[in-house]
């Protein structure tokens, strides 16, 4: 279970992203988190993981704070939790199952990592990953030469290696495609339902909410605005999250 | 039974290219679909055998003795080489890959071993003889700049003793003595002296003819500054016309214009392959020594560099535009006006700017053969063992250069800007004629003031020095008899291999070096923020020098010859190496470095995996870039006693054998079309 507790984060130049956000996500939840561009999503998932450092708050994983973790625990925390980006932010010159295969540094050794050597089973679980997105056939290409929607997936192989109990996924269908989308949340889906594997998804489009999500947050100027079921986002809700002028769009 | 058949089929092909490759290095991979590979083994086994034997029949390398049959030990890492190109061959012809460290280490260990000899390294001269380099960097650290006058005997005043003598005028205490300009410091910014009056002077009536004047008599680095202005314009003129004749979209809309378009793209490229100072030993034998000389060299090498540019800049215009405007109406003048003019003006502008830069280095060393500027001021005094002059010019040299370099850049920038136009009709139109005039009369003025600084003399264009009609006349037969070819090639060897060698010790201290002035990974204490700074300025400061500079440094320090030359060029791959790598790293992508971290990784294999995969590339690109300047480089530092072909092609000059001096220009452009070529190919297949 991750707990989130009065969680605020100052940036240096004096910006507010987060203000007393504290909420629960239970094991297995499909949680998804909405809001404008700036309301602060990012920031909140990158919080759970220290890639950035929270301000004040705790987050507590499985009863372990991660909010004071030496640098060698989160590390230790950090493999468990698998991150899934807008970007996809393969390292884009290498191999595709070099990128897989970096899901891994958090388990191996650091010395035969840096001369590349990964055991068999780790290269088999690479393959296995691949195949579990289905993209197989493609171990040895270069991460550029794929697609984007190829490149998301080698993102969730990537996530896939790490036997993530957790997955961050930072907007991870808002670089492609909306007809790709779907394509991409249902590997998502697969793994929340199937490994029974915790999923944290920030989404833009409702529709998607709907779609995939069990339950929902929303942020808005770095404040938690809403809690609860994702059907219980109404016309009422939605105005107070995006504000008056929005409108719902749907993608497909 | 069809699957054995191919099984038999693929073994006995693949014993086939094994013996192939083992006949014939590469020949195996040229059957086994690898052109490029094959071709490439074969040519590095040719080449190498060549080094090889040459540098054992010419110059002893690697020479052993067994029983009564000499030989040299570098066979062995060639051998081992072939060996590996057969075990290449049978890893493709199995489809699988094979490791390329083997190949490269064995023809790096030939390489290497062939270049410490030909250029003479001996790195304990460089400690050994460090008590003569101490007093010249004691001369560059206390400059003789400003004279102090104590008990009637003149002394030098430096650093600590102009803080002194501030300090002492500040608080009101007597000083030391009386300070005044250096002789040293005149000569190189100049002087006010009663000179004559000048004739539009009188003209004008503002003095008496035959009365004196206080007039400014500048020194050689105001020389230096005029003639890189006086070339950058002189180029820019002339490369906008040819620039016209070598763009393939303009010359394709006139007949035979495609033959014009190659002739021209020809001629650039040869001129443009022969070094400034290469064209400053000629162009002196048509005017003379002299400034003129020197802006003549740089005017020539430049326009051919803009004018290359400025017609890839024509071919890559935008074609809509033009189509629009057509379709207006317009006729082909207001079309050049409003579709053409508008797009390549600020471009032209900008690389005639970025020229300005090149030009003024290169103004600085000119004078070492055409004389005028700061560099004939050096090279006159270093003849006579005047490292005192020596230091002091190093420093105008740095302050001038760091400074073109600053404005030049700035200036850039904002051409290349997306310009916000500026509100002008608040303004009185006069007022706008006005400053426009102010700066058409400033800008004449500094015209006439450069052109007679510079020396320029037109008729001397058309009354050539006596030897010209020769050396025009010789320099086309090329001479390749052997006793002229042999020393050419041994010293053409010898040229390569000092700038592979300057490339490789640049790269190693670069690296480090680049780490630390790479802002993003410097870290956000106040300490690195200095360090930050404190290297990126050492980047700059010796990027400011020319490797000419650093030649006569490191004659005095290890003496003449081509190790003071490779380490002069070595310095400046550090420089420009240490930059480079540092913005490469600088432009990494931080997505990567994210995801990486977020899997749980260390810094290590963070490093390992989101950064080298990043900078490996654009680091390797860097090497190559670094080394085809350095061949260019090496050709010329021979002039100033850094050993390589440049020294045989001044002996020649010297000697009037312009037969001989033609044919090493022609080797020089041959080599330095190849070394050009084959950078920008490797170069473009690793992006």
């Amino acid at each position: 279970m991750l707990k989130i507790e009065n969680l605020t984060k100052v940036y240096p130049n004096g910006t507010q992203a987060l203000k007393n956000v504290s909420f629960e996500v239970k094991d297995g939840d499909f949680l998804a988190v909405i809001g404008l561009s700036g309301s602060g999503k990012s920031t909140l998932l990158r919080c759970i993981n220290r890639l950035i450092e929270p301000t004040s708050g705790k987050i507590y994983w499985n009863d372990q704070d991660i909010t004071s973790a030496s640098s060698s625990d989160i590390r230790k925390i950090r493999r468990q939790i698998g991150m899934v980006f807008q970007q996809f932010n393969l390292v884009k010159r290498s191999s595709v199952m070099t990128n897989v295969l970096t899901g891994r540094l958090g388990y191996v050794n650091t010395f035969s990592s840096a001369l590349h050597l990964f055991s068999a089973a780790d290269n088999n679980k690479a393959l296995a990953s691949l195949d579990q997105v289905g993209l197989a056939d493609k171990p040895h290409v270069r991460a550029d030469s794929l697609s984007g929607g190829q490149q998301q997936r080698v993102g969730i192989a990537r996530a896939l290696m790490q036997d993530p109990k957790l997955i961050l996924a930072d907007e991870p269908v808002a670089s492609l495609d909306p007809v790709l989308s779907h394509s991409i949340m249902k590997y998502l889906e697969q793994l929340n339902k199937e490994r029974g594997i915790t999923v944290i998804c920030s989404l833009h489009f409702l529709d998607l909410v709907h779609r995939y999500a069990t339950s929902a947050i929303a942020l808005k100027d770095g404040e938690l605005v809403f809690r609860g079921l994702p059907k219980q986002i109404d016309d009422a809700e939605f105005k107070a999250i995006y504000g008056q002028e929005a409108e719902r769009v749907s993608i497909l | 039974m069809a699957k054995t058949k191919t099984t038999t089929k693929t073994a006995t092909t693949s014993t086939l290219v094994v013996l192939a490759s083992l006949l014939l290095p590469g020949f195996g991979q040229f059957l086994s679909k690898k052109r490029t590979r094959g071709f490439l083994v074969l040519i590095t086994t040719v080449v190498l055998a060549y080094l090889v034997n040459w540098s054992l029949v010419h110059q002893n390398i690697g020479k052993i003795i067994l029983g009564s049959w000499i030989t040299s030990w570098l066979w062995l890492p060639l051998v081992l080489f072939w060996i590996w190109n057969v075990l290449d061959t049978h890893a493709q012809s199995a489809q699988k890959t094979f490791s390329l460290l083997p190949g490269i280490l064995f023809v790096s260990i030939v390489l290497y071993v062939i270049a410490w000899n030909v250029t003479a390294v001996k790195f304990t001269r460089l400690i050994e003889r460090f008590g003569d380099a101490r007093s010249v960097a004691t001369n560059i650290i206390n400059p003789d700049m400003i004279t102090m006058t104590v008990n009637g005997q003149d002394k030098i005043c430096a650093w600590n003793c102009m803080y002194i003598y501030i300090g002492d005028k500040l608080a009101g205490r007597p000083v030391a003595g009386p300070i005044r300009a250096s002789d040293n410091l005149i000569q190189i910014i100049g002087s006010m002296k009663l000179l004559p009056v000048s004739k539009w002077q009188v003209g004008l009536g503002l003095t008496a003819p035959g009365s004196k004047i206080r007039t400014f008599v500048a020194g050689s680095i105001i020389q230096t500054i005029a003639m890189g202005l006086m070339a950058t314009l002189f180029s820019t003129i002339l490369a906008i016309p040819i620039s016209f004749f070598a763009a393939s979209n303009i010359m394709a809309r006139i007949p035979g214009g495609t033959a014009i378009y190659y002739f021209a793209r020809g001629i650039l490229n040869i001129v443009r392959a022969i070094d400034t100072i290469v064209w400053g030993l000629i162009v002196v034998v048509w005017v003379g020594l002299g400034a003129f000389a020197g802006v003549i060299a740089l005017t020539i090498h430049s326009a051919a560099a803009l004018g290359k540019l400025f017609s890839e800049e024509i071919e890559h215009i935008d074609t809509g535009p033009i189509e629009a405007v057509t379709a207006t109406g317009a006729n082909l003048i207001q079309v050049i006006r409003y579709a053409v003019i508008p797009q390549i003006v600020p471009s032209f502008l900008s690389f005639s700017l970025l020229r300005w830069d090149i030009n003024m280095r290169s103004a600085t060393v000119i004078g070492f053969v055409a004389g005028g500027g700061i560099g004939f001021f050096v090279i006159e005094n270093v003849r006579m063992g005047g490292y005192q002059q020596y230091a002091t010019a190093l420093w105008a040299v740095v302050v001038v250069i760091i400074l073109v370099d600053y404005i030049s850049g700035k200036w850039r920038e904002s051409i290349l800007k997306d310009q916000t136009p500026k509100d002008d009709k608040k303004k009185h139109p006069l007022l706008n004629y006005l400053r426009l005039a102010f700066y058409v009369v400033l800008g004449l003025l500094a015209f006439i003031y450069c052109w007679n600084l510079s020396e320029i003399n037109i008729q001397n264009l058309f009354s050539p020095g006596s030897n010209f009609s020769q050396l025009i006349k010789d320099f086309v037969m090329i001479d390749l008899s052997p006793d002229v070819l042999q020393p050419i090639i041994q010293q053409l060897i010898v040229t390569i291999f000092q700038a592979f060698l300057a490339t490789t010790l640049g790269a190693i201290f670069a690296v480090p070096f680049s780490f630390l002035a790479a802002k993003n990974l410097t870290g956000r204490s106040q300490f690195s923020v200095w360090i930050y700074y404190l290297t990126r300025s050492i980047f700059n400061f010796l990027r400011s020098i020319e490797a000419l500079l650093y030649v006569v440094l490191f004659i005095f320090w290890v003496g003449v010859g081509p190790f003071a030359g490779m380490l002069a060029l070595a310095v400046t791959s550090f420089a420009l190496i240490g930059k480079l790598f540092s913005e490469a790293i600088e432009n990494i992508e931080t997505g990567s470095i994210e995801a990486v971290n977020a899997t749980g990784a260390n810094r290590l294999q963070m490093i390992v995996y989101a950064v080298l995969p990043q900078i490996t590339p654009p680091f390797i690109s860097y090497l190559l870039y670094q080394w085809d300047i350095n061949v260019r480089m090496a050709t010329i530092i021979g002039f100033a006693g850094g050993g390589g072909i440049g020294l045989t092609l001044t002996t020649f000059f010297g000697s009037l054998q312009y037969h001989k001096a033609g044919t090493v220009v022609f080797f020089i452009i041959i080599i330095v079309a190849l070394m050009d070529f084959a950078s920008a190919k490797l170069r473009q297949a690793l992006v």
